[in-house]
C-alpha cells in the first residue's frame, strides 16, 4: 500500500517538476543576432536590436521567402546597456534572447568620444551572451545603419559582417576579427592595446532597410569592412587602412594569405607573390638597459601574375624577387609600427612581450609605457621571403611575344 | 560503523573526485597569478606531510573510525567532545560545497530558480546514495570516474585544437616571489582542497588491503594535484591573468571560449557535467562521514537512518551561511582556513598523533611491533 502511495506521489512529481521552472518556449523568445550601440545627442545610448524573423530566413528554401526581410530592427534609448534591454522590451512582443548575438557594432561617435571602456560589462557579465561575440566599429555611418541594413547572400546581415570580415582577415589581412573576451583583454593589458575591425555601408545608404535593396544583382548599399581601427585608453583614435593595416597584422603574426606586390624596370606592381605561410616571432632584449624588439618574419609563397617578361625558370631571377620582395615587406612593416608609435598606442603588444621576458625591469617602465617607452622603442625587422613555386606556367607569355624579342 | 568494504581503486576514485570536486571551479591561488600552478604545486606537497600525519594515526588504530579512536586518545568526556566538533566540521563543509554548487547553477543556468529548491533537490539525490552507504558511493565514483576521464579527454583535445593556448601567458612565473607563493600555498590552497582529505580517516578503515593505503592515498594526492595545476595553467593560458582572476569560475569562461569550425562553441554542458559529478562526490562523501561519525558517537544502531535528518541539517546551514555569493566566498578564503581548517586539519590531528604515539609506546612495550 504505502509503496503504491509512493508510486503515485513520485509521478505527480515528476510531472510537475520536470525542468519546467526556468522554461522559455521557442514562440517566447525573440532571438537577437547583433546589437549595435550609437550615443544620441544627449549622450545617452541608442541600441539597435537585430532580431531574426524566423519564417523568413528559412522561407527562402521553400520559395515562399524573399517577400519579407529575415530581420526586424528594434530600438532603445537608456543610459546602460541593461536600461536598453529594458526599454526595448516594451516594444518587443516576446522576450530577447542574447544567446545568439554573435555580432555587437558600436558606432564611431561613442568610441571616439566616450570610449569603449565602460560598455562591455554587462555582456561579459550575463551567462547568455557570449564570450565569442564579434565586435566592429561602425565608420562613417550609426551603427544602426549596420544593423538594420538588409543582405543578399547571407539573409541576417551579422552573419554577413562577420563572414566578410573573416575572410578579408584570411584572404588579405585587411580586417581583424575579436571577440568581446580578446577586446577586453586588451583594454585591461598595460601592454598591448585593442584594435577592432571597422565596418561601413557604401552606397545608397537611404536604402539599406528597404527590402528593394537586395532585390537587385548590384545591391545599392553594401556593408563593406573598412579598415582596423586604433584604440588608446579605449579611445578611437586612428583607422589604419591598406598596407598600413596589413602591415599591423603582418607583426600580429596574423596573416594567412595575401599578396604582395613588387615594381619591375618601371612597371608598376608588375609581380604578384601569394603568400601560403608565414611565421612572425617577435622577441624583447635589453640593450644598454633599454628595450628593443627583434622581429623576425619566414614567408613562403608562389609567383601568381607577372605582367612583364622576366624568366622565371631561373634561380637567380627568383632570388631577385625574393630580395625585392622581402625590402618591401620589411618596408610595409616598419611604416606600420611608425604610426603605431605616433599614435603612441602599443597595438602589437610589445609590452606583454617584455612583461613575459623581462619582468624586473618592465615593473620600472610598465606605467609610462604607452606614452614615453614605446613611442621611443628601436625595433629590428627581419624578413626572409621564398618563393617555392611559380604556378602552371614558367616564363610568362609576354616573353614570347614577337614585339618584345626586338 | 558498517560492514562494508572498499577496494583500493575505489578509494583513490573517491578521494581524486573528492579532491577536484569543488576546487575546479574556483580560481584556486588565483592571486599568485602566472605562478598559480607552483601554488598548488607546492600546497600538494603541504598534502603530502598532512597525509603521513593522517597515515600515522590510521596506523595506530586500523580498523577504527577517527570518532571512535578520539574517545581512545583523549579520554571518553574530551573525546566525545571533539568528535562531536569533528561532525559539525564535517556538516559544516558539506554545507559549503552544496552552496557552492547552488550558487554556481544559479548564476549561470538557472537564475529564476530558488536557491533553497536547486539546493534541496540536490541533496535528496546525496542523501539517497549515503543511505545505501559507502560501498554504492565507492561504486558510483568508480563509473563517475570513467566518464569524467572521458569528458576531459574530448576537453583537451578541443582546446588544443582551437589553438588558444598561448604558452607566453604563463609568463614570468615568479610575478609574485617565492615567498609569497609559500606563504599562499600553507595559508590556503593547502587547507583547501589538499588538507581536507582529513574526512578519509572516516573512511580508511573500510579499504580491504589496507597495506596499500600510502601509496592510493599519496597516488591521488599527486594526480589531483597535477591535474588542478594542469587546469589552473591551462586557464591562464587561455584566458591570460587578468581574465581568469576576474571570472567566478574560470573553467567555464574556459570551456565558453571553445570554438572550432564556427559550429562547435558553448559547450557550457561539460562545465553542468563537471559540477555535478564533483558536487556530488564530495558532498556525498561529507554527509556520510557526518552521518557514520554522529552514529558513532551516540551509539546509534542504524546509522542510514540518520541520512534525511543530517541532511536536511546540511540543507539548512547551506542557505544561512552567507547572505550572498561573494560573502561565501569572502568567508571561505579570509576566514574558514585560518579559523576552522587549520585547528580542525593541522593541529588537532598532530596532537592526537603525539599522544597516540606516547600511549602506544608504552603499551607496545615487550609486544610484537604492529604490521606497517
Amino acid at each position: 500500500m504505502n509503496r503504491k502511495w509512493l508510486v503515485l506521489l513520485l509521478m505527480i512529481g515528476t510531472t510537475f517538476t520536470s525542468g519546467c521552472w526556468d522554461k522559455k518556449e521557442l514562440n517566447e523568445i525573440a532571438i537577437v543576432s547583433a546589437m549595435g550601440i550609437d550615443k544620441d545627442k544627449e549622450g545617452k545610448l541608442v541600441g539597435t536590436f537585430q532580431i531574426i524573423n524566423p519564417g523568413n530566413v528559412a522561407g527562402s528554401l521553400q520559395g515562399g521567402g524573399g517577400t519579407n526581410p529575415a530581420i526586424s530592427v528594434y530600438r532603445a534609448t537608456g543610459n546602460n546597456v541593461l536600461g536598453l534591454d529594458s526599454i526595448a522590451s516594451t516594444k518587443i512582443s516576446r522576450d530577447m534572447y542574447f544567446a545568439h548575438a554573435n555580432l555587437i557594432v558600436i558606432g564611431e561617435e561613442i568610441a571616439k568620444e566616450e570610449g569603449i571602456n565602460a560598455i562591455f560589462d554587462a555582456f561579459e557579465r550575463s551567462p547568455e551572451f557570449r564570450a565569442t561575440s564579434r565586435i566592429v566599429i561602425a565608420r562613417g555611418v550609426k551603427a544602426r545603419d549596420i544593423v538594420e541594413t538588409l543582405t543578399a547572400i547571407d539573409k541576417v546581415s551579422a552573419e554577413k559582417v562577420i563572414r566578410t570580415i573573416e575572410s578579408s582577415e584570411k584572404q588579405q589581412g585587411r580586417s581583424i576579427s575579436v571577440n568581446l573576451q580578446e577586446v577586453i583583454k586588451n583594454l585591461v593589458s598595460t601592454g598591448k592595446e585593442p584594435i577592432i575591425s571597422g565596418f561601413t555601408v557604401k552606397g545608397n545608404t537611404d536604402k539599406e532597410d528597404k527590402m528593394e535593396n537586395t532585390q537587385t544583382s548590384d545591391i545599392e548599399a553594401n556593408p563593406t569592412t573598412a579598415g582596423i581601427g586604433v584604440f588608446k585608453d579605449g579611445k578611437l583614435i586612428d583607422w589604419l587602412d591598406g598596407n598600413k593595416a596589413i602591415g599591423s597584422m603582418w607583426v600580429l603574426d596574423r596573416i594567412a594569405h595575401t599578396n604582395l606586390n613588387i615594381d619591375w624596370n618601371d612597371k608598376k606592381d608588375a609581380i604578384t607573390y601569394q603568400v601560403q605561410r608565414q611565421k612572425t616571432n617577435v622577441a624583447a632584449k635589453m640593450k644598454n638597459g633599454k628595450p628593443k624588439m627583434l622581429i623576425k618574419v619566414l614567408v613562403e609563397g608562389d609567383i601568381r601574375e607577372a605582367n612583364i617578361p622576366v624568366n622565371l625558370n631561373s634561380p637567380h631571377v627568383l632570388i631577385d624577387i625574393e630580395k625585392r620582395l622581402a625590402k618591401d615587406l620589411k618596408k610595409e612593416m616598419e611604416d606600420a609600427i611608425v604610426r603605431a608609435q605616433k599614435n603612441k598606442s602599443d597595438i602589437f603588444g610589445f609590452g606583454e612581450i617584455m612583461h613575459e621576458s623581462h619582468p624586473k625591469e618592465w615593473k620600472k617602465i610598465e606605467k609610462d609605457w604607452d606614452d614615453v617607452s614605446f613611442p621611443k622603442l628601436e625595433v629590428d625587422v627581419q624578413v626572409e621571403t621564398f618563393i617555392r613555386r611559380t604556378g602552371l606556367r614558367n616564363k610568362p607569355y609576354l616573353s614570347n611575344l614577337k614585339k618584345s624579342d626586338q | 560503523m558498517e560492514k562494508a568494504k572498499i577496494s583500493g581503486f575505489q578509494l583513490f576514485v573517491l578521494i581524486f573526485l573528492f579532491e577536484i570536486g569543488s576546487a575546479l571551479l574556483v580560481p584556486l591561488a588565483g592571486e599568485a597569478k602566472q605562478g598559480a600552478w607552483l601554488v598548488i604545486l607546492i600546497a600538494m606537497i603541504g598534502g603530502f606531510l598532512l597525509f603521513f600525519v593522517y597515515y600515522g594515526l590510521f596506523q595506530y588504530y586500523p580498523d577504527q573510525l577517527l570518532t571512535e579512536y578520539v574517545r581512545h586518545i583523549m579520554g571518553n568526556f574530551l573525546g566525545r567532545i571533539v568528535a562531536f566538533l569533528y561532525i559539525l566540521y564535517f556538516m559544516y563543509l558539506a554545507a559549503r560545497v552544496l552552496r557552492d554548487f547552488g550558487e554556481t547553477l544559479l548564476t549561470f543556468a538557472y537564475p529564476h530558480v530558488p536557491l533553497f529548491f536547486a539546493n534541496a533537490v540536490f541533496i535528496l539525490v546525496v542523501v539517497y546514495t549515503v543511505r545505501k552507504g559507502i560501498e554504492v558511493l565507492a561504486r558510483t565514483g568508480e563509473l563517475f570516474f570513467v566518464l569524467e576521464n572521458l569528458l576531459f579527454m574530448t576537453f583537451i583535445l578541443l582546446i588544443v585544437v582551437s589553438g588558444m593556448i598561448h604558452i607566453n601567458n604563463l609568463k614570468p612565473v615568479f610575478e609574485i616571489s617565492g615567498v609569497e607563493m609559500m606563504k599562499m600555498s600553507f595559508t590556503e590552497t593547502l587547507f583547501f582542497p589538499f588538507g581536507e582529505i582529513i574526512v578519509f580517516l572516516m573512511i580508511f578503515p573500510y579499504l580491504n588491503e589496507p597495506q596499500r593505503l600510502k601509496k592510493i592515498g599519496i597516488g591521488s594526492l599527486a594526480a589531483s594535484g597535477i591535474f588542478l595545476a594542469f587546469i589552473m595553467a591551462l586557464n591562464v593560458a587561455v584566458l591570460g591573468v587578468d581574465l581568469t582572476i576576474r571570472s567566478q569560475y574560470p573553467f567555464l569562461s574556459l570551456i565558453q571560449s571553445i570554438e572550432i569550425a564556427g559550429f562547435l562553441e558553448r559547450l557550457d554542458v561539460y562545465f553542468l557535467v563537471k559540477l555535478m559529478i564533483g558536487g556530488f562526490i564530495k558532498i556525498s562523501v561529507f554527509t556520510y562521514v557526518a552521518v557514520t561519525g554522529t552514529a558513532n558517537v551516540f551509539n546509534f544502531k542504524e546509522p542510514s537512518r540518520l541520512a534525511y535528518p543530517v541532511g536536511f541539517v546540511i540543507l539548512l546551514i547551506s542557505i544561512v551561511i552567507a547572505s550572498s555569493y561573494s560573502e561565501h566566498i569572502h568567508e571561505g578564503l579570509g576566514a574558514v582556513p585560518i579559523y576552522v581548517h587549520l585547528p580542525f586539519q593541522v593541529i588537532i590531528p598532530v596532537f592526537l598523533l603525539v599522544i597516540a604515539y606516547f600511549k602506544n609506546r608504552k603499551k607496545k612495550q615487550g609486544f610484537v611491533p604492529p604490521k606497517p
